[in-house]
């Protein structure tokens, strides 16, 4: 029989504040252990908490962005569970009315993902083991988090990949999160059953618990679908468990329960009061919002005819979609733009976080001129090429690599004293065209490029050459 | 009425552990509390939304950083603290 | 005229009667005398109280002005956290815990140069109604040591009432600002929910405690609680003061005034509690108030509500106290799990323990509708029952407590028994209203009776203005054997 993968995600991403989500310590990630800790964050008796303002912006942003209803009014609840890296025993998050839900994340190949809801909460602090002690550090507890919970719509290992990519890509482009998966500013569980294909019940899932790289994501979503299937298959029955993904062995093992089976005891914090997000305020925060990657992605095939690979590798970083748009304003030829970034500057760029920031030593500016520059005729091609390769490496401007005169082109006189020229010192290609071969007239129009420093016309000295040849 | 069983488990939740000896007299003063605070089961006014006691809402904080506190006062009430951080000690090597 | 010892002493320091320094070391010699008796404070901070009250002096010598509260001695219950003071909660659990903060309130009177003479008993937590769950023992009655001197705020009214302290800032989650008072024969305020901030009290029941001032005259409190009713950013339910210092209205008279008296308050009150009661209304009408009799029926839910929503929120609030950041920690261990509940249970007393436990059933699955939900509905309900009756009169006048203060070691051994001292406290809580304790006579055997007045939200200078207009005329207040003679 043949299996098909249910599979659901809960995606933990760490906002982009500058302070933490209910005190004013900074969210910067890593800093010497118990340093970005005040007596709220560390619970000390007596202590309150004050809700932070850009927390519930940057949530409706990412509920906006996620196609999500936003909620008009909403609360805070505790979460209550005893672990030494949660100070206050219970966790501020939300039960049962998020900020955001009923959203979906469209993918390539048309389905859409429904996201269930998207919450706000605290995140804890870090454990760390060594010979059975318990270190514990509080700087990362009470960084603010959205918790994106989608329905069990994903049924293969590429929809899963991207899902999660589309997650990133929408969360860094409205600026809410730089999603560092490697940092742990984006993490994942998946929930994950098999049925027949065909059938339309849910079997018994498990979870695997925060996993932090898409590869393990996926190597951990397919050993855990075979896994499954072999149950099945084997004639026993799938466990609902909570599974932990080891990626060096690359296999999931069951994390041993807490000895006490979880009851949350969910009830509405009464240190906090109602949150109330007017619908003036979701209009404003809709209007703050950039056109998004995919939309973008759309509007450049369609209005500059760039290919679909080009417009993706154009879109993924809002900087260099940015910088793609500045360079062609005004310009007859985004596609020239579009050759000149990929095929030269991305040479430039090299990881992830240098393609998100985008920063080169030639000014969007600076591009736009190289290219009315072509438009207008008065450079070549070939010339503008190797002008943007000099001012990459050397940073230096345009006007001082290029003179008024090399703009200026030759006239058809000098132009046409070059290709006797060439007629003279190649009589063997001229032989070999009078001959019938058309192909050997380009050596000799190189020759006409070669010595005027690409600044000749080759279409016009083509046609001198063919009248000298014919003439002679 | 509220059994043993129960108690242990809404022990383990708080954390607590209960003694054989404790077991029965506070089985038995649980019954009580437990059978008084039912008591609120014979009202028939099935009452109204309670939300926050001033219905307060959007109080709210600015995004703006405030320098965090030494880590000397962090750790101060700490019984065990090592490179920096709050330490629970194996002891049972 | 009924008088303020605050505005009193205010006066001889002005007047040089009596130097700041003087008059703290007079509160410390009689404070660590009598302590032994009453047991009032867990500690003692004279260098504190001596340091404050030389900067005040010098001020004085310099001609400045100083304000009403400056150089005044004072406590603060062992709830309010105190940077670089131990603050204990009477709990083994924060045996040596020493903030690194301050609670707003203390921020407050800090500025104003109070001078803090120490940090006051009360029951564990503030879980109790006698001070006798305190890890000390309970602080005992200056109207007879043999008995208790209420709770939960105990240490503060017998301090205030044993005058080794002219005012103390206690909590009150279900009555323990104004039981103790009531059970001391003093005066004691529990301010509308909001009113003061929160911030730095250590947490029994969020949604209900409030800090207020626990003072032996009606005008000592109004001049506490204009001082510390401040809006607070750092607490999200603070509103502060609405309108004006309470102060300026305390002595304006009452005709015509409607005192509302609730049948319920006085079923199953003691006889000679109910009398004083009657009393008191025929002192109001003389006054001109007018005396409105009505029913709220949604009170006889008030106790079973006030211990579900009280213990659950406390089963949460507690959960923190794990031996790792601060406080008690078990010596003998497993794992980490195995020495957090070795440090909870044997740094946690037995009443505690039982409210946690409570709390923690109410909000367990299968159980949270018909408890806590239900719990919280029927607050709603007593919230409208108050806002209506408050549409029939200005103020309602009750019992504080339906006895006086019972002697050491007798919180009865029937749990519930215990909780019923509460009945007439707690609906206030419940509804985030103001009230005040008063005393009102005495029983048979010399012990205080309180009545109490309730306020609609924020109407603090009402209840305090038809406080100070029993108090003026009818005279009830006897000091008692113990501290200052001034």
């Amino acid at each position: 029989m043949r299996y098909e993968m249910v599979a659901g995600f809960e995606t933990h991403v760490e906002l982009a504040t500058n302070t933490k989500i209910f005190c004013s310590c900074t969210t910067q990630f890593g800093g010497e252990p118990n340093t970005h800790c005040c007596p709220i964050c560390i619970g000390l008796p007596g202590t309150l908490p004050k809700l932070n303002k850009r927390v519930v912006e940057y949530a409706v942003k990412a509920g906006l962005a996620t196609n999500c209803e936003i909620a008009e009014i909403s609360k805070m609840d505790r979460k209550n569970y005893c672990y030494p890296d949660l100070p206050k025993a219970y966790q501020i998050s939300q039960y049962d009315m998020p900020l955001c839900k009923n959203g979906y994340i469209e993918l390539s190949n048309g389905r859409k993902i429904r996201i269930t809801r998207i919450h706000i909460e605290e995140d804890a602090g870090k454990l760390v083991h060594s010979r059975g002690n318990t270190l514990v550090d509080y700087n990362r507890g009470g960084v603010p988090l959205i918790e994106i919970v989608s329905e069990p719509d994903i049924r293969t290992v590429e929809e899963a990949r991207e899902y999660v990519e589309k997650l990133q890509l929408i969360m860094r482009y409205i600026g809410v999160s730089d999603c560092k998966m490697q940092e742990g500013s984006m993490r994942c569980d998946v929930n994950i059953s098999i049925r027949p294909v065909g059938s339309e019940e849910l079997g018994t899932r498990t979870e695997i618990k925060n996993m932090n790289s898409i590869n393990f994501i996926t190597k951990a979503m397919e050993y855990e679908f075979n896994r499954q299937v072999d149950v099945i298959e084997s004639g026993e029955s799938v466990v609902q468990e909570t599974l932990r993904y080891d990626d060096v062995s690359n296999t999931t093992s069951s994390m041993r329960g807490k000895e006490d089976a979880n009851d949350y005891r969910y009830f509405r914090d009464p240190d906090l009061v109602t949150i109330n997000v007017s619908r003036e305020k979701v209009a404003e925060l809709k209007a703050e919002l950039p056109e998004l990657p995919f939309e973008k992605q759309k509007r450049y095939v369609e209005e500059f005819g760039l290919p679909e690979s080009d417009a993706q590798l154009l879109t993924k970083y809002r900087k260099i979609a940015e910088y793609y748009e500045k360079s062609i304003e005004g310009t007859k030829n985004p596609k020239t733009a579009a050759n000149f970034i990929i095929g030269q500057i991305f040479r430039y760029v090299d990881n992830e976080s240098e393609k998100e920031s985008f920063n080169i030593n030639v000014s969007s500016e600076s591009l736009n001129e190289l290219i009315k520059l072509i438009d207008s005729g008065k450079i070549r091609m070939n010339l503008a090429k190797s002008t943007l390769d000099k001012m990459l490496e050397t940073g230096k401007k345009l006007n001082e690599l290029i003179s008024e005169s090399d703009m200026a082109g030759l006239d058809e006189n000098a132009v046409k004293e070059l290709c006797r020229q060439a007629v003279e010192s190649n009589p063997n290609a001229v032989n070999d065209y009078k001959n019938g071969k058309q192909k050997a007239i380009k050596s000799l129009v190189g020759y006409v490029m070669k010595n005027s420093r690409g600044k000749a016309d080759p279409m016009l000295a083509e046609r001198i050459i063919g009248e000298i040849i014919k003439n002679s | 009425m509220v059994s043993k069983e129960e108690i242990m488990k809404i022990a383990i939740l708080s954390k607590l552990f209960v003694s054989e000896e404790e077991i029965d007299s506070l089985t038995e003063d649980m019954d009580k509390i437990i059978a008084f605070a039912d008591t609120i089961n014979n009202a028939t006014d099935a009452g109204t939304d309670f939300d926050n006691i001033n219905n307060l809402s959007d109080v709210l904080r600015d995004d703006v950083e405030v320098p965090s506190y030494d880590r000397e006062k962090i750790l101060a009430n700490a019984k065990d603290s090592a490179d920096g951080c709050f330490l629970v000690k194996n002891i049972m090597k | 005229m009924s008088e303020g010892k605050i505005a009193k002493l205010h006066g001889m320091l002005e007047a040089k009667e009596i130097s700041c320094k003087e008059l703290a070391q007079t509160y410390i010699d009689a404070s660590e005398r009598d302590n032994e008796k009453l047991n009032a404070y867990v500690t003692m901070t004279p260098e504190i109280a001596l340091n404050t009250a030389e900067a005040v002096d010098k001020k004085i010598a310099n001609g400045e002005k100083i304000g009403l509260l400056e150089g005044i001695p004072m406590t603060l219950k062992d709830n309010i956290s105190t940077d670089g003071i131990k603050t204990t909660c009477c709990s083994k659990i924060l045996e040596d815990y020493v903030p690194v903060y301050d609670a707003t309130v203390w921020t407050i009177l800090k500025k104003q140069n109070a001078v803090l003479i120490g940090k006051t008993n009360m029951d564990e937590f503030a879980m109790g109604s006698s001070c006798e769950t305190s890890v000390f023992g309970g602080a005992k009655n200056p109207h007879n040591i043999n008995c208790v001197a209420g709770g939960s705020s105990g240490g503060a009214a017998s301090a205030v009432g044993g005058n080794i302290a002219v005012y103390g800032l206690g909590s009150d989650t279900g009555g323990s600002i104004r039981q103790p008072a009531g059970f001391c024969g003093i005066v004691g305020l529990k301010p509308t929910y909001g009113a003061v901030s929160r911030y730095g009290l250590i947490a029994y029941a969020s949604s209900l405690d409030q800090i207020g001032p626990i003072t032996s005259s009606v005008e000592d409190a109004a001049a506490v609680f204009d001082a510390i009713s401040e809006y607070d950013e750092k607490d999200s339910t603070s509103q502060g003061r609405k309108g004006e210092p309470v102060c300026g209205t305390l002595k304006n008279d009452i005709k015509g005034m409607k005192i509302g008296i609730a049948h319920e308050y006085l079923d199953g009150v003691r006889e000679d509690v109910k009398q004083s009661i009657e009393k008191a209304a025929d002192v109001y009408k003389s006054l001109g108030a007018e005396i409105v009799y009505f029913d709220l029926p949604a009170l006889k839910y008030a106790l079973p509500v006030y211990y579900i929503l009280a213990c659950a929120e406390a089963s949460s609030n507690l959960g923190r106290y794990d031996g790792i950041r601060y406080g008690y920690k078990a010596e003998n261990y497993r794992d980490v799990n195995d020495m957090i509940k070795k440090t909870r249970s044997r740094g946690f007393g037995d009443e505690v323990k039982k409210r946690i436990l409570l709390g923690t059933y109410v909000l367990s699955a299968g159980y949270y509708d018909a408890y806590y939900k239900k719990a919280q509905n029927l607050r709603g309900t007593i919230v409208n029952a108050f806002k209506n009756a408050f549409n029939i009169c200005d103020v309602i006048l009750a019992p504080t407590v339906p006895m006086t203060a019972f002697e050491n070691g007798r919180a009865v051994s029937d749990p519930v028994e215990t909780y019923l001292t509460d009945i007439c406290t707690v609906p206030v809580n419940i509804a985030g209203l103001p009230g005040i304790s008063l005393p009102c006579g005495y029983d048979s055997n010399g012990m205080p009776i309180g009545m109490q007045l309730i306020g609609n939200t924020f109407d603090e200078a009402k209840i305090l203005n038809a406080a100070w207009q029993y108090e003026n005329a009818a005279n009830v207040f006897r000091p008692s054997d113990f501290g200052v003679k001034l």
